[in-house]
């Protein structure tokens, strides 16, 4: 038994791992995902100087990029042999007979809670420190006998502009947003219902339907997740055109995106056509490069757990199409459902806080 | 293997020389230093060579000027062909490092844009002599002048500027104060001194290498055993190479301390100027406390808590690589500035607005990029640790069975699990605000940089617990050890630790009271910060009644702890005047400030990890390290490091401020350190070169023993936790998967029979007969 | 996974809650609310906040008890009281850092609030 133990039962610190126990692994991963991450945090700093664009620097960031890649290559050539014949439980107070995956999946999702709740504690911070935009405008114009407090035409006032005056200002607008929420919770679900299939006993249903069910359900997930991103920078960056219904009513308009709307952490002149006197006509200009910056790096670093969820939902997809799931690795969908989940999760905060409020 | 390896031996060999022969070489950085790129041709000169009769003369310099003041300067010449008559006579070309021109008249002219370079106009081409204005400049720092003059005859002969000499004269003006000593280029001092000891490294890594089998010194067999440490997700290969990382940067940054000390064992001195101070201390700081105490912690953590706990290995080994690799590549990203010569000069602390203006070095994105990813190391660290000491106790062991070094891992992840997300957040942010733009801390748009404060202090101090408490849990288990008991209210220390975990999120307030926080919140980590003396004063009186009833026996590693009890508790003692408010606006920023976090990190810290070095050193190679030396590296570190850090208090109480790059000593001014603080800090400065000095005796210790040392028994001082009862070196896996060592407790009824936690836990678990496990 | 909440399969039941509590919230802030807010005495922006934390939390709870199997599953308890182990730490950064700028009510005079000058 012992002799199993050794490291030259693993020829190749590249290759698939034999799974049968728990002795150590040699593996390439670690370093060369290291050395990636290396690579882009730096190369990145090339690329953007203070908001400074240098274009040379972008080929290294894709090697950073490609070079992480390789890692996490590397990691999933190892676990693709992962059939859960071996899956570690844990001994003794207080979480015996757990998996001990499953353990530390909720140890990691603890520190996911430091992180967002440091990122709300910034926005709470800034929220409360500095005066809402309308709030300012409301003061009315500047004038040193009766209203010193007010706003001078084209002085930039600083101020809290938060996205959701743009964003909650018509049903269309919100629509990107109220879908993504819609797009989450079903693909919470989706997941869910994997995991279920992958789950039920062997001999209670067909291996093959329960593979096209698992993938099928992991591959909803995924393409939700992704209309997910993409709806994103439509609301981000690109806008839409909604066409002339004359049966229901509609009228044919442009919906700006929050970019062609001016909402940029560079913005120190923004306006709104809401920020007009009626009696002079003057404008308030406001510098919403605070707000902005809130707004778009919580959002951003939620988008980008969950295109880190695209990227493991992709693998998954794969593994449940070579029909690797099973009653007995099911739980493999299950840690990383935990993870979806609290992405969910981090989303019904962050949409009432960031897109409604 | 016979006649092919020989020209193997020669190519590694070749490698090693040219590594040896590329050291001296590295000298040259770009952008260099103090004026080295002056634009020294100047001269759009008649003719080809400088002709010796021609003779140029500059008047009305001074010797050495004083700042701003304005002088008349007289440019001329005489010699070469110009003579009475000719159609022009000559022209000059002026330039000088420093200050600025004024023409009194239309013969001379300022080059553009440059106020310290003037040439001669055309209507200046008739004279041989000029008159200008220079005013000197406001640094005290010596100026160059080079003149350039051109004697011309005035177009005779073949037309052009054939027949025309020139010639140059350098005339240097000296600044106020003395002349500066020969100027030395710090940065290449210690990036020299680093890659000598990253080359030093790799020839230790060779030699180790042949040491294990001279005959087999050849690529087939280096490939396979160096890939197998890159590649291994054993934790006791991880842990060497946590340790070889460790020792390697408290190395560097010892030496950038020794350099620090260098440029203050002298009044006013210029050895280091204050741009490259800012980036030594900061260095120092990330490196001693990130790239040092972490990694040794980690070290430590990684040998010994699997073993304590009767685990074969760690619950995510490969995870536990990934932590490992992404710190040398975070140690070289914090780095890059040290090679650039763009260090981040913002303090370990890098308090915002300043650590996202342009005025910083570039090197501080660098830096933020390097610290982000000891973040991420320290997350994947903190799942491991945490979730292997929950989940792979042997069986019998309690909680309240695990030894309190393994117990003071725990604490210390917890804490450093739960705040460095707050840590890496703000890092992000300030990564962001320096390469995109965002605005979090531009103060223009209204950010707020009392918020980095509180993100990085949220993290920063349960961070200077994270590196203190494991020295708690050495010290707990070489005292008991050498005292040859148990040790004394294991439960009480327990809860102490735990305690000092719970309450270092509240504290943190306490490195702020003088940035205008809320006043509220000041009071209250007033209160809390008192409150921390309580557990910490349990552990102390627990240690010393642990000696109390056992019988000292006189190790190392027992000298090592009785000096941190020594030394840590001066350093709690210190510690205790922070709290208080109205002492703490005086003391802020001074070097009482300093003594304090060295006495518990040096003191406290560092010889924690000493004392674990000397106590598990023969369990993790095999080899017992040479008492004597051991002993002559206590006392001359003991006696070096209380010279060296004990003055600093006086300094501090007398206001000699940190984080600046000279002091000055004069009778006429209250701000200025009274004429004995010279002595001091030359005492102070003499002192950490035999501290450092002394550190190099247990280098040697240990490599000459792992060489030809004494091989060690299994348990070589009678401890009696798990990691005593495998062999010295332990096998891989460390414990067999499927026969696990089990806890026979003599008081068996502890453990059967739950305390109040226990009880809710077991109400709550899953239950033996669950035939799948948790859940389904 | 076969629990039953009122009959139905407990993920479907989840799903459909959700479904409906982030319609009310999409159209509690499409809505009037203006009236009904003088009515109580806030303003309209006070009450949407009100209703958007309100419905956030069974949201989070459902999430969080039927999707992450924190409720109904031998092994719930325990893994509950993990997730609830940071929480002692999140209030104190709240407190500490998310409520605690100078503006605060309870903090500093104007003169020195980031933004006071119109910066």
């Amino acid at each position: 038994m012992s002799a199993d133990y050794h490291d030259h039962d693993h020829p190749s610190p590249w290759g698939p791992h034999d799974w049968g126990h728990g002795a150590p692994h040699n593996s390439w991963s670690p370093l060369v995902m290291s050395i990636g991450i290396g690579i882009f945090l730096m190369t990145f700093g090339g690329l953007f100087t203070f908001s400074e664009f240098d274009m040379w620097y972008l080929p290294l960031v894709i090697v950073g990029i490609a070079v992480i890649g390789a890692g996490l290559f590397v990691w999933w050539r190892q676990d693709m042999s992962f059939d859960g014949t071996y899956e570690p439980m844990s001994a003794g107070v207080p979480f015996k007979n757990i998996q001990i995956r499953k353990v530390g999946m909720w140890v990691f999702l603890m520190s996911e809670m430091m992180i967002f709740s440091s990122l709300f504690s910034t926005y709470m911070r800034y929220r409360q420190g500095i005066p809402r935009c309308d709030t300012v405008f409301n003061r009315g114009l500047f004038d040193p006998v009766t209203n010193p407090d007010g706003w001078q035409d084209g002085v930039a006032v600083t101020c809290f502009e938060p996205a959701s005056h743009l964003i909650a200002s018509s049903w269309w607008h919100i629509a990107p947003g109220a879908i993504n929420t819609f797009a989450l919770i079903i693909s919470s679900f989706t997941i869910v219902q994997a995991l279920r299939w992958a789950h039920k006993p062997v001999g209670s249903v067909d291996e093959e339907v329960r593979r096209k069910r698992v993938y099928r359900y992991l591959g909803a997930t995924t393409i939700l997740a992704s209309l997910f991103l993409t709806l994103k920078m439509i609301e981000w960056f690109i806008g839409f055109h909604v066409p002339a219904i004359d049966l229901i009513g509609l009228h044919e308009h442009e919906i700006h995106s929050l970019y062609s709307e001016g909402y940029l952490i560079n913005n120190d002149h923004y306006q709104h056509h809401d920020y007009v006197d009626e009696a002079t006509g003057a404008h308030m200009v406001a510098n919403i490069q605070v707000s902005a910056t809130l707004f778009y790096v919580t959002t951003g670093t939620h988008g980008l757990h969950v295109l880190v969820g695209i990227i493991g939902l992709a693998y998954l997809t794969f593994k449940a199409w070579t029909g690797a799931y099973n009653p007995q690795s099911a739980v493999s969908i299950e840690y990383f459902g935990l993870y979806w989940h609290f992405v969910d999760l981090v989303w019904v905060l962050v949409f009432p806080f960031f897109y409604l409020y | 293997m016979s006649k092919n390896s020989a020209p193997r031996k020669i190519a590694l060999v070749a490698m090693l020389a040219m590594a040896v022969l590329v050291v001296p070489t590295v000298t040259s950085l770009p952008g260099g230093m103090g004026g080295a790129d002056i634009q020294r041709a100047g001269c759009t000169c008649h003719g080809t060579l400088p002709s010796s009769s021609v003779e140029a003369s500059i008047s009305g310099l001074p010797d050495s000027y004083n700042v701003s003041e304005t002088y008349n300067v007289t440019v001329s010449f005489s010699g070469g062909p110009s003579t009475d008559g000719n159609m022009n006579l000559g022209g000059f070309n002026l330039w000088a490092s420093d200050g600025t021109f004024a023409t009194l008249d239309d013969s001379a002219q300022l080059w553009e844009q440059n106020t310290n370079e003037v040439a001669h106009t055309e209507s200046g081409n008739d004279q041989r002599t000029w008159f200008l204005q220079w005013t000197a400049p406001e640094s005290g720092v010596n100026v160059d002048f080079i003149l350039h003059v051109n004697s011309v005859n005035g177009n005779q002969g073949n037309g052009g500027s054939g027949g025309d000499m020139w010639n140059r004269a350098d005339v240097t003006v000296l600044g106020f104060g003395d002349p500066p000593l020969p100027e030395v280029d710090p940065f290449k001092v210690l990036a020299t001194l680093v890659v000598i000891s990253g080359v030093m490294l790799s020839i230790v890594v060779m030699y180790i290498f042949y040491r294990k089998n001279p005959d087999s010194f050849d690529w087939e067999n280096f490939a396979p055993w160096i890939s197998e440490w890159l590649t291994s997700t054993d934790h006791k290969k991880i842990g060497t190479l946590y340790f070889v990382q460790g020792l390697f940067f408290l190395g560097v940054g010892g030496i950038m301390a020794l350099m620090i000390r260098m440029q203050l064992a002298v009044p006013g001195n210029d050895f280091i100027s204050q741009d490259y101070y800012n980036q030594f201390f900061t260095l120092h700081g990330t490196t001693m406390i990130f790239l040092a105490a972490m990694p040794l912690i980690a070290g430590f953590a990684n040998w010994i808590v699997p073993l304590q706990i009767g685990a074969p290995d760690l619950a995510f080994p490969r995870l536990n690589a990934m932590s490992f690799w992404l710190q040398p590549v975070a140690a070289l990203l914090i780095f890059t500035g040290v090679f650039s010569g763009q260090g981040a000069d913002t303090g370990w602390t890098g308090y915002a607005p300043y650590v996202v203006t342009e005025t910083t070095h570039s090197g501080v994105s660098m830096w933020a990029a390097g610290q982000l990813m000891l973040v991420a190391s320290s997350t994947l660290t903190g799942i491991n640790f945490l979730t292997t000491m929950a989940v792979m106790r042997a069986p019998g062991m309690g909680w309240f069975q695990m030894p309190l070094f393994t117990w003071s891992i725990l604490v210390a992840n917890l804490m450093l699990f739960l705040s460095i997300p707050a840590f890496g957040v703000g890092l992000i942010q300030v990564y962001l605000d320096r390469t995109i733009g965002t605005a979090f801390y531009d103060v223009a748009a209204g950010g707020d940089p009392l918020l980095w404060s509180h993100l990085f202090w949220y993290f920063g101090h349960p961070e200077v617990y994270v590196v203190i408490v494991p020295a708690f849990g050495v010290i707990s288990e070489v005292i008991a050890t050498s005292a040859r008991r148990s040790i004394f209210g294991y439960k009480s220390m327990v809860y102490a630790m735990a305690g000092i975990g719970l309450v270092s999120f509240i504290v943190y307030g306490h490195h702020m009271f003088t940035s205008g926080m809320s006043p509220t919140l000041r009071f209250v980590t007033m209160l809390t910060t008192m409150l921390v003396a309580v557990p910490t004063g349990i552990k102390i009186f627990n240690w010393l009644k642990t000696m109390h009833g056992g019988s000292l026996v006189y190790r190392t590693h027992t000298l090592w702890t009785l000096g941190f009890l020594v030394t840590f508790t001066l350093g709690g003692i210190s510690g205790m005047f922070f709290p208080s408010m109205a002492l703490d606006v005086h003391l802020h920023e001074t070097y009482f400030v300093v003594a304090h976090f060295h006495y518990v990190l040096v003191g406290g810290t560092v010889f924690g990890f000493f004392a674990a070095i000397y106590y598990w050193y023969p369990k993790m190679t095999g080899r017992m390290l040479d008492e004597r030396l051991g002993v002559l590296h206590f006392l001359t570190a003991f006696i070096s490091y209380n010279a060296l850090f004990w003055p600093m208090h006086r300094l501090g109480v007398v206001g000699m401020i940190r984080r600046t790059h000279t002091y000055y000593i004069t009778t006429d001014d209250f701000n200025a350190l009274p004429e004995w603080a010279a002595d001091w800090n030359m005492l102070i400065s003499i002192s950490a070169f035999l501290f450092f000095a002394s550190n190099l005796i247990m280098v040697y210790n240990m490599i000459k023993t792992l060489v030809r040392g004494e091989k060690a028994p299994a348990d070589p001082w009678g401890g009696w936790s798990f990691e005593w009862m495998t062999t010295s070196p332990p096998p891989t896996p460390s414990f067999d998967p499927h026969n696990l060592p089990e806890l026979k407790d003599a008081n068996e009824h502890v453990a059967n029979e739950p305390g109040v936690f226990g009880q809710m836990f077991r109400r709550l678990m899953v239950e033996d007969d669950t035939t799948e496990g948790g859940s389904h | 996974m076969s629990h039953k909440i009122m009959g139905i399969d407990a993920y479907w039941m989840n799903f459909y809650g959700l479904m409906i509590l982030t319609l009310i919230e999409v159209l509690a802030v499409g809505a009037n609310l203006g009236p009904t807010a003088e009515g109580i005495g806030m303003t309209e922006r006070q009450i949407t906040l009100w209703i958007l934390t309100i419905i956030a939390v069974p949201k989070f709870i459902m999430i969080a008890a039927i999707f992450m199997h924190l409720w109904g599953e031998n092994d719930s308890g325990i893994l509950t009281l993990t997730a609830l182990f940071p929480a002692f730490f999140i209030i104190i950064m709240v407190l500490f850092i998310g409520l605690t700028h100078p503006d605060a009510g309870i903090g500093l005079p104007d003169w020195c609030r980031p933004g006071n000058y119109g910066l």
